[in-house]
């Protein structure tokens, strides 16, 4: 498990003032981030930029030290024994960073494969059945300069897995991808933490993606978690309302009436749809069973009727809209 | 580990400047080499009609002007090279995404740069020795070097352009910069380490710079191998300064690289 309590970074930049004046200037990137990472388990760190996800990575991944607070992976602390961390962790970014373009897929797997000092028969089975798990066979002697977008992220996740490490962080994994490869890529996200057992922390400014994958998720804002849960629990600590739609086979302006004076006795506001026969009703309390029951009373044509849970990308915009204030 | 590094970062950069620079780039160091050689040819058969001062006999022991120039262009053309591939290593892995990926890696930091220095040392070599081809029509004579003296000094050359390296190597990835940190420096040790005139005819001040940089006895020593023959006794003097400007900048330069490999890496975020 990785556990990380109340970590800071604070960097020291200077500010252009005027053409040649510069003014020291300190960042405070990370304020205090509380976070625990299990494997076979994902985790989503959300924000805008400049909440600190990145630097948090960084961090956890060793790349550069917090300025206080602690890491814990598997029980020992980050900087105890950096070279034992190093073993067990890995990172991914988005783009097309950290692999060697002249190098062809295989090169760089077993560059980066020697770099972990893996046994030279261990790295060649890992080697194959790394280059097979991302889809990368008959491409693996090819220079990746010649490598598609796609290809070249398939490369850096199989570049990633090349110590096996037990937890990964991946930032922006699907950053500029096509909408058919970010998907099979996330396909390969959830294979690795469910067969694999991997734990996997994920940054993304995709929410259907973060939403899509994550178990549990953190939200950050100017270098704090302002928010965790799942993300049906942060839809629910942040919405005061619940959403439920009612779908009949057909309207006339009997239903209609019937539909209206119902709201108004429920204290609900109905949303207007596309479609007459579908409606939203927006409450304090869920409507299921009082519909339920007018749907019996009333003889009502029922099709469907369910709480539509809010979308992380509505409860992520509620409260960017709420920090803003 | 060590090992590993060395061998897996030898093999990568070996890899790489087949595919990047295949023979172009071997000839243009081959070529920079003639046309250094070639300016003190014209020089000194036309400008100074193979006339030189008493005192160049007196400074150097010689009045085999053209050999003298000859050693001093192929050490500096060893010394620009091995200083442009080691001290740019980190510096390009910066530059083209990867530093991340390596700092995640636990590899050894000296197999790293040993495994760098070596495949630019056979390049470099290669090079050289080429470009002694051509030199003999300009009028290299080597029917005076001494072999063993000639591989010693070359040992120790480049253990110490290996040190002076990493000091460079820092610079350039705290600046960020290769242009200007590079070319200021070469241009300053073809000024004050003996490549084309002797350093007596430097004033004072420069003399004392230049002695602080290894380039002038390791040019020192092996002109003494290819154009006295001398033993490897009567350099004992130089090899050990060599050997501890080597140390002095390669412990300077690698603790340096440490601590700025973390800065490298809090600049891209910070």
């Amino acid at each position: 498990m990785i556990e990380a309590i109340n970590l800071k970074k604070t960097y020291h930049t200077k500010v252009k003032k005027g053409l040649f004046k510069r003014e020291k200037d300190i960042v405070e990137a990370v304020k205090g981030i509380n976070l625990r990472l299990e494997q076979g388990q994902i985790i989503g760190l959300l924000g805008i930029n400049g909440a600190g996800k990145t630097t948090t990575i960084k961090m956890l991944s060793t790349l550069i030290k917090s300025t206080s607070g602690e890491i814990f992976i598997d029980g020992v602390e980050i900087n105890e024994n950096p070279l034992k961390i190093k073993q067990k962790v890995n990172m991914i970014a988005g783009g097309e960073r950290m692999i060697y373009w002249r190098l062809t897929g295989r090169e760089n797997l077993w560059y980066y494969g020697q770099l972990y000092g893996i046994p030279d028969k261990v790295l060649k089975a890992r080697i194959d059945r790394l280059i097979t798990l991302v889809g990368l066979n008959e491409k693996q002697d090819v220079p990746v300069e010649r490598y598609s977008k796609g290809m070249k992220q398939r490369l850096q996740i199989a570049r990633g897995l090349i110590n096996n490490p037990d937890y990964l962080f991946m930032d922006e994994p699907t950053l500029g991808l096509d909408a058919p490869i970010a998907k099979e890529i996330r396909a390969y996200i959830k294979k690795l933490a469910v067969e694999e057992q991997k734990g996997i922390l994920l940054t993304s400014h995709y929410i259907h993606e973060v939403e899509e994958l994550c178990d549990y998720i953190y939200i950050l804002d100017h270098g704090e978690v302002i928010l965790e849960g799942t993300a049906k629990t942060l839809s629910e600590s942040t919405f005061e309302t619940k959403i439920t739609v009612l779908e009949l086979a057909e309207i006339n302006p009997a239903i209609e009436a019937t539909i209206q004076k119902f709201a108004l006795d429920e204290k609900a506001v109905i949303h207007e749809q596309t479609h007459a026969h579908i409606m939203r009703f927006e409450s304090k309390n869920e409507l299921t069973e009082s519909l339920v029951k007018l749907i019996h009373s009333e003889k009502l044509p029922l099709s469907k009727l369910y709480v539509e849970a809010p979308k992380l990308e509505d409860t992520i915009i509620e409260i960017s809209r709420r920090v803003s204030i | 580990m060590f090992i590993k590094s060395i061998k897996a970062t030898f093999i990568r950069d070996w890899i790489t400047q087949l595919r990047a620079y295949p023979m172009h780039f071997f000839i243009g160091n081959v070529l920079t080499v003639f046309y250094t050689v070639l300016g003190a040819f014209f020089m000194y058969h036309l400008l100074f009609q193979g006339h030189l001062k008493e005192s160049f006999e007196v400074y150097t022991g010689t009045t085999d002007y053209m050999t003298y120039v000859i050693i001093g262009s192929l050490a500096y053309a060893l010394v620009v090279r091995t200083l442009l591939n080691v001290s740019r290593s980190l510096v390009t892995e910066l530059r083209q995404g990867t530093l991340e990926s390596l700092m995640l890696a636990p590899f050894s930091r000296l197999g790293y740069f040993i495994g760098n220095m070596l495949q630019q040392m056979i390049t470099s070599l290669g090079e050289v020795f080429l470009s002694m081809i051509f030199c003999f029509i300009f009028g290299l004579s080597l029917s005076s070097i001494n072999g063993v003296t000639f591989v010693v000094s070359l040992v120790i050359t480049l253990y110490a352009y290996f040190g002076l390296s990493l000091c460079l190597g820092a610079v350039m990835l705290y600046t960020r910069d290769t242009y200007i940190s590079q070319n200021t420096l070469f241009l300053f040790i073809f000024l004050v380490s003996g490549v084309i005139f002797p350093v007596e005819y430097l004033p004072q001040s420069l003399n004392i710079i230049g002695a602080c940089l290894p380039v002038r006895d390791s040019i020192f020593a092996l002109r003494a191998a290819v154009m006295n023959g001398v033993s490897i006794e009567s350099l004992y003097t130089t090899y050990v300064r060599l050997f501890l400007l080597g140390t002095g900048y390669f412990i300077v330069g690698y603790s340096a690289i440490r601590k700025i490999e973390r800065i490298a890496l809090e600049k891209i975020f910070g």
